[in-house]
């Protein structure tokens, strides 16, 4: 793919406890593939997936976690330069909602603080074995200002959403700072009246 | 995570400093099963950097008793078989000495600062846990505080996020973009212009009159904590090194960004001064006459080919370089320039090594901008972990916190088996690859290790001004009286995400002959002056202002030759702890090296298939492309052939 064929290129980092399902959402969205083929993901370091929003063309570059988060282990470098990140947990996993705080200290410490992080509760397709309700990981979600979706991988369900409200709202962001430095005001938060395009919502 | 170890592995490493990791890289990309451990909590070994706080526990854990800390760990006697024995490993790291802090910044409680850093919500009691200074220690001044370490605890579970900040900020995401685009190419090496990705803005200075010199406090450095990227060992890259060409080629440096270095300097009479070194620098040079520069030009492009003028040295080669030198009709001033500045040696070394030096470095020259040297953002540290991160993209295991007790070995055939964790657990594998300072004293015995002096200094502004106040600049100071060695200055601005915004890091690197601070703070003191309440609106003060110091002593296993150790496995292969060289020649040798005694049959680190190359096809799920044999359902763009 030549380098003129997108008008914005984005980094998504997918992050949560194994087991979750961040492999098998970056495939359902980039390969329309479910289940992936059994074993770790050999030797792919990231996906491409581009999309069209409003006529513009969005090269989402979508990095997974290499199996690094399995024993804890995920380098510092991975969240460097990270447009957004994907925080993942299981809704049939009360365990892997428990450990949300800590990958938020992950977060805190090594990703820019200019990340947009979106809190995804995966796997509604086990309704029945859901152990944490979607109004207390909504509620989690709001105190740490993140957005929320569920989500799942195995039925496709809300994961085309997921990715391309996630690129809207990575291009406004980004038009938004186009706009404020076009303005020459170099104090941050001055261009907080220049309001967003609003092409799309989380919830 | 309940998640248990698999116990079958290839190749298990020890260690995750910059020659093991790239090792594990070189490893798992050639199809070994890799399980990488290290018993600490971060990557890099002494190879790590850490924030200003993450520095602080790092510290205390040398600082304290070295006994008391035992934790309950599952005992390994009985787990070895009576055709088998044990070689245990080191339980504490002792690579690590004479550890000293000084704190110079105002440590004004009241700043009325407020905590945004969640990491930083148990620090607000900064004098509460003191460390002991040494008794020994002579201070640097009068002025000196008492040691200060700050209790490094993470905050409690669902400590939010910091309030809004996030919104109110400006983001970067353009300044990415037009980075992005401009180095689509694979083979390209992010080097980031000045300003741009400059987050480390502290807020709540922007809209205070401040005078001239921002004052910079203890409390403020506590809270931009997370700004600090400390590295334990002070490297650059030379832009013609192994060490850039290795991440080019295995296209690892995909993980990293780098910035080029600014500057070279000299310190000279007293004196710091910038040395011209691209043609353009010495044409442009107000320090140097016009006969000067043409004496530089013409020697140093004779130094560029060398070789091809053996008449111009031979009568040299039983000579020192700096001898050499004032034979070439080069003024006092230009043999100090290529001395020191630019061959960067010590006066004693050999004509030839001189002009070795001197190639090197004008071959290093240009390749990115102007200075030879590039430096990763985000600290040295970052580096072994883009290996690490390779490793895992191609099935490595990572494990960090995990502890080896020991090395079992099978009696008969004289070989290691397995290792024996802390849990007890045993993990098999046909080869063990560990760092130096993992090993016993026991295995160690035989062997004298030099030492490395290093401080790290926070400072108020450069010892250089100049119009931009980003600049990251090198100097190397030659040696004080004789016996010494010279010590190498780093000096790194904000925007190499190292340091928080108005403040500079800077590091001090020799070999060492005593302590790190008798070694070095004679070198600091003519270069900085500690900071005081009352001299601040003085201005006759010219030299940068100390903020904060510390003082080591790191461990050189550099030079350790394999049979020093005693009784290890032939299959057992050690690693060494950093070296005190400016570049990463060493450790990438020293791994290119070992793989190729592991495997001499691989490819040491062959460029993995681009991602974005690899077009998914659901029918095919077999690789095409040849040596790519390790992508799953994965297809080569046949056209795709991978350069370097
Ligand atoms: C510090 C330095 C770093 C170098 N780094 C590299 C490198 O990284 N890679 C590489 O391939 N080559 C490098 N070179 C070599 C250099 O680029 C040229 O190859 C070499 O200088 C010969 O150039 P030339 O034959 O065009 O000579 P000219 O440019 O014609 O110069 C010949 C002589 O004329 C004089 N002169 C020319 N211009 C001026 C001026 N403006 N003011 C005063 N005197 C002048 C000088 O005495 C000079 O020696 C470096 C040279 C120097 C000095
Ligand atoms: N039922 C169901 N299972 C899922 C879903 N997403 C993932 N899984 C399963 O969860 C397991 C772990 O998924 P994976 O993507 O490897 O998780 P990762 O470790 O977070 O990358 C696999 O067995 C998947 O088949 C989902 O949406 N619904
Ligand atoms: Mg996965």
């Amino acid at each position: 793919m030549s380098m003129e064929d997108y008008d914005f290129l984005f980094k998504i980092v997918l992050i949560g406890n194994a087991g979750v399902g961040k492999t098998c959402l970056v495939r359902r969205f980039t390969q329309g593939l479910f289940p992936p083929g059994q074993g770790a993901t050999i030797g792919v370091d990231f996906m491409i997936k581009t999309v069209e929003i409003n006529g513009e063309k969005v090269k989402l570059q979508i990095w997974d976690t290499a199996g690094q988060e399995r024993f804890r282990s995920i380098t510092q470098s991975y969240y460097r330069s990270a447009n957004a990140l994907i925080l993942t947990y299981d809704i049939t996993c009360e365990e892997s909602f428990r450990c949300l705080p800590e990958w938020l200290r992950e977060i805190e410490q090594y990703a820019s603080n200019k990340v947009i992080t979106v809190l995804v509760g995966n796997k509604i397709d086990l309704a029945e074995r859901r152990e944490v309700s979607q109004q207390r990981a909504e509620e989690f979600s709001e105190a740490q200002d993140m957005y929320y979706l569920e989500t799942s991988a195995k039925e496709s369900d809300n994961v085309e959403k997921l990715f391309l409200d996630l690129a809207c709202r990575l291009i406004s962001e980004a038009r938004q700072n186009t706009l404020v430095n076009n303005v020459s005001s170099p104090l941050p938060g001055e261009g907080k009246s220049i309001s967003y395009l609003t092409c799309c919502n989380f919830n | 995570m309940a998640d248990s170890l698999p116990t079958e592995f290839d190749v298990v490493i020890i260690g995750t400093g910059l020659p093991e990791s790239i090792l594990a890289a070189a490893c798992s990309r050639s199809g070994q099963r890799v399980l990488h451990l290290d018993s600490r909590s971060y990557y890099g070994g002494n190879w790590a950097s850490f924030s200003f706080s993450g520095l602080l526990s790092w510290l205390k854990e040398y600082q304290q008793n070295s006994d008391i800390v035992e934790e309950s760990t599952a005992s390994w006697q009985g787990l070895i078989h009576e055709t088998e024995e044990a070689i245990t490993l080191r339980k504490k790291d002792e690579s690590i000495q004479h550890t000293e802090v000084f704190c110079y910044a105002s440590q004004d409680m009241d700043d009325n600062i407020e905590e945004t850093d969640a990491l930083q919500k148990n620090t607000s009691s900064v004098t509460s846990s003191t460390t002991t200074k040494p008794l020994d220690s002579a201070c640097l001044s009068e002025e000196t505080h008492s040691l200060y370490a700050t209790d490094h605890e993470l905050p409690a579970k669902g400590t939010p996020k910091s309030d809004g900040e996030i919104s109110l900020e400006v983001t970067d995401v353009e300044d990415t973009l037009a980075k992005e685009k401009y180095c689509g190419d694979k083979t390209c090496i992010h080097t980031v212009s000045d300003g741009d990705k400059d987050e480390n803005k502290p807020i709540e200075e922007d809209n205070t009159d401040q005078p001239k010199r921002n004052k910079i406090t203890y409390s403020q450095i506590v809270k931009e904590s997370r700004r600090f990227n400390i590295d334990l060992v002070s490297k650059l890259l030379y832009s013609q090194g192994l060490l850039i060409d290795l991440l080019i080629k295995s296209n690892v440096s995909r993980y990293a960004e780098f910035k080029n270095v600014t500057r070279i300097l000299a310190f000279r009479e007293g004196k710091v001064e910038q040395v011209p070194c691209s043609r353009a620098d010495v044409f442009n040079s107000k320090e140097l006459t016009m006969v000067e520069k043409r004496i530089l030009m013409k020697f140093l492009t004779f130094c560029l080919d060398y070789e091809q003028h053996p008449d111009q040295y031979q009568a040299f080669v039983q000579c020192s370089f700096s001898e050499y030198l004032q034979t070439k009709k080069l003024t006092p001033n230009l043999q100090h320039f290529v001395l020191h500045s630019i061959a960067m040696t010590e006066s004693s070394c050999s004509t030839i090594d001189g002009l070795k030096a001197t190639k090197n470095f004008l071959r290093c020259l240009g390749r990115f901008g102007n200075t030879p040297f590039l430096f990763p953002l985000y600290g040295q540290g970052e580096i072994p972990q883009c290996f690490c991160r390779m490793c895992a993209v191609f099935g490595g295991i990572y494990c960090l916190r995990h502890k080896v007790q020991c090395l079992v070995v099978d009696k008969e055939s004289g070989r290691c088996k397995a290792i024996i964790d802390h849990l007890g657990q045993r993990i098999n594998a046909k080869y063990f690859i560990v760092e130096d300072s993992y090993l016993s004293e026991e295995t160690c015995s035989n062997i004298q290790y030099k030492q490395i002096s290093r401080a790290v200094l926070i400072t108020d502004q450069s010892i250089l001004k100049a119009d931009s106040d980003q600049q990251i600049s090198i100097l190397v100071v030659p040696p004080v009286e004789s016996g010494t060695c010279a010590v190498r200055v780093t000096e790194l601005c904000s925007s190499t995400m190292t340091c928080m915004k108005d403040t500079y890091l800077v590091h001090l690197t020799c070999s060492s002959s005593k302590t790190a601070r008798e070694d070095l703070e004679l070198v600091v003191k003519k270069l900085f002056t500690p900071f005081t309440e009352t001299e601040i609106d003085k201005e006759e003060l010219t030299k940068p202002r100390l903020l904060w110091a510390l003082y080591f002593n790191m461990r050189d296993s550099s030079g350790i030759s394999r049979s020093s150790y005693n009784g290890l496995p032939s299959n057992v292969y050690v690693c060494s702890g950093p070296d005190c060289g400016l570049g990463n020649e060493h450790a990438v040798k020293q791994a290119e090296t070992l793989f190729q005694e592991i495997f001499p049959n691989e490819e040491f680190c062959p460029p993995p298939p681009n991602p974005e190359d690899i077009i998914f096809d659901g029918d095919d799920k077999q690789p095409e492309a040849p040596g790519t044999n390790n992508i799953i359902m994965a297809k080569l763009d046949s056209s795709d052939e991978v350069k370097t």
